[in-house]
């Protein structure tokens, strides 16, 4: 518990912007604090589930985390997002509106809209239309003050691989304008939160699909952002390595930072998020928190409603006699 | 299975067809390109048909060994996207035998074994004189396709498998740049031969040695058949039977192996420390700086250039030479030449960063600082080339009031050509081999953007220098005071548009950070 605290409040340096952050939430702190060991023991057995996700109907966290996140100020708002590629629509209108302190999932069949939405919201695709506001900072008029406040993990980009781990890491630091001994701090802090200890001295080029994103993801947390975004932050990621980045996130949450992820798994959001957007074919189906969201079924039950995406299973039949 | 195997190799390869149009006017050029050659050489097969046998022959097997040589080289070294690799189809659990074969058959879909196809059967019409060699030109034909195919698969596939890790691949590059550099000395060798006297006596006696080896033997025994010794003629025709029969069996084990071995993961070594992180300031400016002079010694694509610019001066020595220039006057010229070209080499620099440039968008990084940080590893060279070089030029050409005119010429190159490149880099970048890729591996895409790009800022850089080039020129013949203001121009120039590109750079990235992103996503 402890180094995990250490990484979220990484060094001294830091102790500034620390209390910055945790300035306005401390109105909040009576509602957060028991959140925090309510939430423990159900986070605990939930490293488990990820290895069997059949542990469905057991949403611990989102019930606490409601009434504190209603009070909390919109840090991310998403209006009219437009983008078209050619004659695809990919994203067309979407409305988000993200509190801070919230878990914020985006879910979608493949080829909704997510990484686009996404890619618009970091600053590396620029919109057709509609505007995204970083705590009331424009994202495309301002970019270099939005920017500073959030932190990126893209699906699907390149990294600087032939840079060794921690030369990744130092490189991200400062080019989000950290000094060299903070980053070298968090950098250590980092590492052993995520278990790349081992791995700092070798070529990024050399890491597997799961350490390469773990890699990443510490790269995107190094400037401590007040809004992390994170497309597909999971996949191909161990379910040990994956529980100890969700604790690390949750803290972050309840320290006011916000997280946004997309991601394919239902279970993985209605177990972590607290709040869930559905995004089918570039539009928002729904919104809200996981509970509005789902009704009375599970997530994934509402998902496939909503996405229509459930083709009947007949005709067949040849796959049930087999060919050998 | 293999009619099946045959359409998908069709299929990939008419696919090229369906990208870009530039791509599409570029592969049309490249066919063209490649028809006009096959015209002429299968011509001159067939024109051979009137010369002396025993000439005939030698050339035949010459020019045939390096053809082969050729089919396992490439491959090799320049590591061929292998379309169909085997382990491709290891799930599908087709058997083995039939899997080998549908695989070499497929591979003959492909533009050097067509060619080789046609003009071998332009061969056979040059030995079209008498029966027996036309016969065995026939021959020869069908296993020469069949034997260059077999070695360019068995090679693609180690290519593919064995040096897929990537050190392997950056050894293989920086050996292949070696074997290209190594051949020039060859060539120099060749030119040393009286041509005249006893050229066709050192052809026939390479032929002959080379008849006797699997790189020549394919091709030998028409012509021996066709000179009188139908007994080499034989012997020669089995072995080359033989060498494909152990190709075939070597082919069809490295299937069988490739089926159930995983791909290769390379474990790496472990390095400590920051490397040029620690050395430089720890700013923004100051890790790009670091990052890219990491990537200068680590990635063979910026070594490749690199090991290029000391070779690139002595292409126009050649010219200059057979023109009568005298020799200290030669020496005046490597320094600026390479200066020209390592201003230049980064006027593509942000192509090779390929996507992981989100990370300088993400960031907020000002561009001014992304340009500058580029440049650092290209002055960390340039200026103490220009240092050095600039006085050893001056002590070969023996008059050291030239040293200033040296200096401002070469410093205006280097310069102008960097902050030419800082802005080209950002406005116009175009599509470069890929990460991990080899460096040899350049993208077909002669759209306008590449060439112009590649052209215009060495070109840019050319013009810019022409002052200071002038004043230098006044200097060495005339008044030696005129070498000054060289200095004085070339410099001045130099300094002044490498500010303006490293500004007018910062600023296109800044506004079109967005579109720089989009680029190397699509590519």
């Amino acid at each position: 518990m402890a180094e995990v605290a250490a990484a979220t409040a990484p060094s001294e340096p830091d102790a500034r912007a620390q209390a910055v952050v945790d300035a306005p939430v401390l109105p909040a702190a009576p509602e957060s604090a028991p959140v925090a060991p309510v939430k423990r023991p159900g986070r605990r057995p939930g490293t488990k589930p990820s290895v069997a996700p059949t542990r469905a109907p057991a949403p611990a966290p989102a019930p606490d985390l409601e009434p504190t996140t209603g009070e909390q100020p919109v840090v991310l708002s998403i209006s009219g997002l437009v983008k078209q590629f050619g004659d695809t629509v990919a994203v067309d209108g979407v409305n988000l509106e993200v509190h801070r302190g919230s878990f914020y999932g985006i879910v979608g069949p493949n080829g909704a809209g997510k990484t686009t939405t996404l890619s618009m919201v970091t600053g590396l695709l620029r919109p057709d239309a509609g505007t995204i506001t970083v705590q009331g900072v424009d994202v495309w008029r301002e970019p270099e003050q939005a920017k500073r406040a959030i932190g990126v993990l893209p699906d699907r980009l390149r990294l600087f691989d032939r840079l060794t781990g921690s030369q990744l890491l130092y490189y991200s630091g400062v080019l989000r304008g950290l000094d060299p001994t903070t980053v070298k701090a968090r950098t250590a802090d980092l590492a052993r939160a995520f278990g790349l200890d081992d791995a700092l001295g070798r070529l990024v080029s050399d890491y597997s699909a799961g350490m390469t994103k773990k890699i990443a993801l510490a790269a995107a947390l190094i400037h401590s952002p007040r809004v992390l975004i994170l497309d597909e932050p999971f996949e191909s990621v161990d379910p040990v390595s994956a529980a100890n980045v969700i604790e690390i996130l949750q803290r972050y949450v309840a320290n006011g930072g916000t997280v946004v992820l997309s991601s394919h798994g239902m279970d993985f959001i209605q177990r972590v998020c607290d709040h869930v957007a559905i995004i089918v074919q570039g539009k928002v189906l729904a919104a809200g928190s996981v509970d509005e969201v789902r009704g009375t079924g599970t997530l994934e039950e509402r998902f496939v409603e909503l996405a229509g995406g459930r083709k009947s299973a007949e005709g067949m039949e040849w796959l049930h006699s087999f060919s050998d | 299975m293999v009619a099946q195997l045959l359409r998908l190799k069709l299929q990939l390869t008419l696919n090229a067809f369906r990208r870009s149009p530039w791509r599409l006017v570029g592969l049309v050029l490249a066919v063209a390109i490649g028809v006009w050659l096959v015209v002429l050489a299968g011509t001159g097969l067939v024109a051979l048909r009137l010369v002396d046998p025993e000439v005939t022959r030698n050339l035949l097997v010459l020019v045939g060994s390096v053809v082969v040589l050729g089919f396992i080289v490439l491959p090799l070294v320049f590591g061929v996207d292998d379309q169909l690799d085997p382990r491709a189809f290891s799930l599908f659990g087709l058997p083995n035998r039939s899997l080998s074969g549908a695989l070499l058959a497929a591979s003959l879909i492909s533009v050097p074994s067509l060619v080789l196809s046609v003009l071998t059967v332009a061969a056979v019409v040059t030995w079209s004189r008498s029966p027996l060699p036309a016969i065995l030109a026939v021959f020869s034909a069908v296993l020469g396709v069949l034997l260059c195919a077999l070695l360019a698969r068995i090679a693609t596939s180690i290519s593919a498998s064995l040096l897929s890790s990537r050190r392997a691949k950056e050894v293989m590059g920086v050996l292949g740049l070696v074997l290209i550099i190594a051949v020039s000395p060859a060539i120099i060798a060749l030119t040393t031969v009286d041509w005249q006297t006893d050229g066709f006596a050192v052809l026939g006696r390479t032929a002959d040695i080379l008849s006797w080896t699997p790189f020549g033997a394919v091709w030998s025994f028409p012509g021996d058949a066709a000179i009188g010794g139908i007994v080499p003629a034989i012997v020669k025709l089995l072995l080359t039977a033989a060498t494909i029969a152990l190709l075939w069996l070597a082919w069809q084990a490295f299937v069988a192996r490739l089926l159930v071995a995983p791909e290769r993961v390379g474990s790496g070594r472990d390095t400590a420390g920051l490397g040029w992180f620690d050395v430089l300031p720890g700013r923004p400016s100051g890790a790009i700086a670091a990052r890219s002079i990491t990537y200068w010694l680590r990635d063979p694509r910026y070594l490749v250039s690199l090991v290029i610019i000391p070779i690139a001066p002595f292409i126009f020595f050649v010219p200059m030479l057979v023109a009568g220039v005298p020799m200290n006057v030669l020496a005046l010229v490597p320094l600026p030449v390479m200066c020209l070209f390592l201003g230049w080499l980064l006027h593509n620099d942000l192509a090779y960063d390929s996507t992981a440039v989100w990370l300088h968008v993400a960031s907020g990084v000002r561009g001014r600082a992304d340009r500058f940080g580029r440049l650092f590893p290209m002055l960390l060279i340039g200026i103490p080339l220009i240092a050095v070089g600039s006085t050893l030029s001056i002590l070969f050409y023996g008059d050291w009031d030239a040293l200033p005119s040296m200096i401002g010429v070469s410093t205006c190159l280097l310069l102008s050509g960097a902050g030419i490149a800082s802005f080209v880099s950002a406005r116009f970048p175009y599509p470069t081999s890929l990460p991990g890729d080899s460096p040899f591996q350049q993208p077909q895409v002669p759209g306008s953007s590449g060439l112009s790009a590649q052209f215009l800022s060495l070109l840019g850089t050319a013009v810019l220098t022409v002052p200071a080039a002038w004043l230098a020129v006044l200097g060495l013949v005339g008044e030696p005071n005129w070498n000054f203001g060289a200095l004085a121009v070339g410099v001045g120039t130099g300094v002044l548009v490498l500010i303006i590109g490293i500004l007018a750079g910062g600023r296109v990235f800044d506004k079109r950070s967005p579109e720089i992103v989009g680029f190397a996503t699509s590519h």
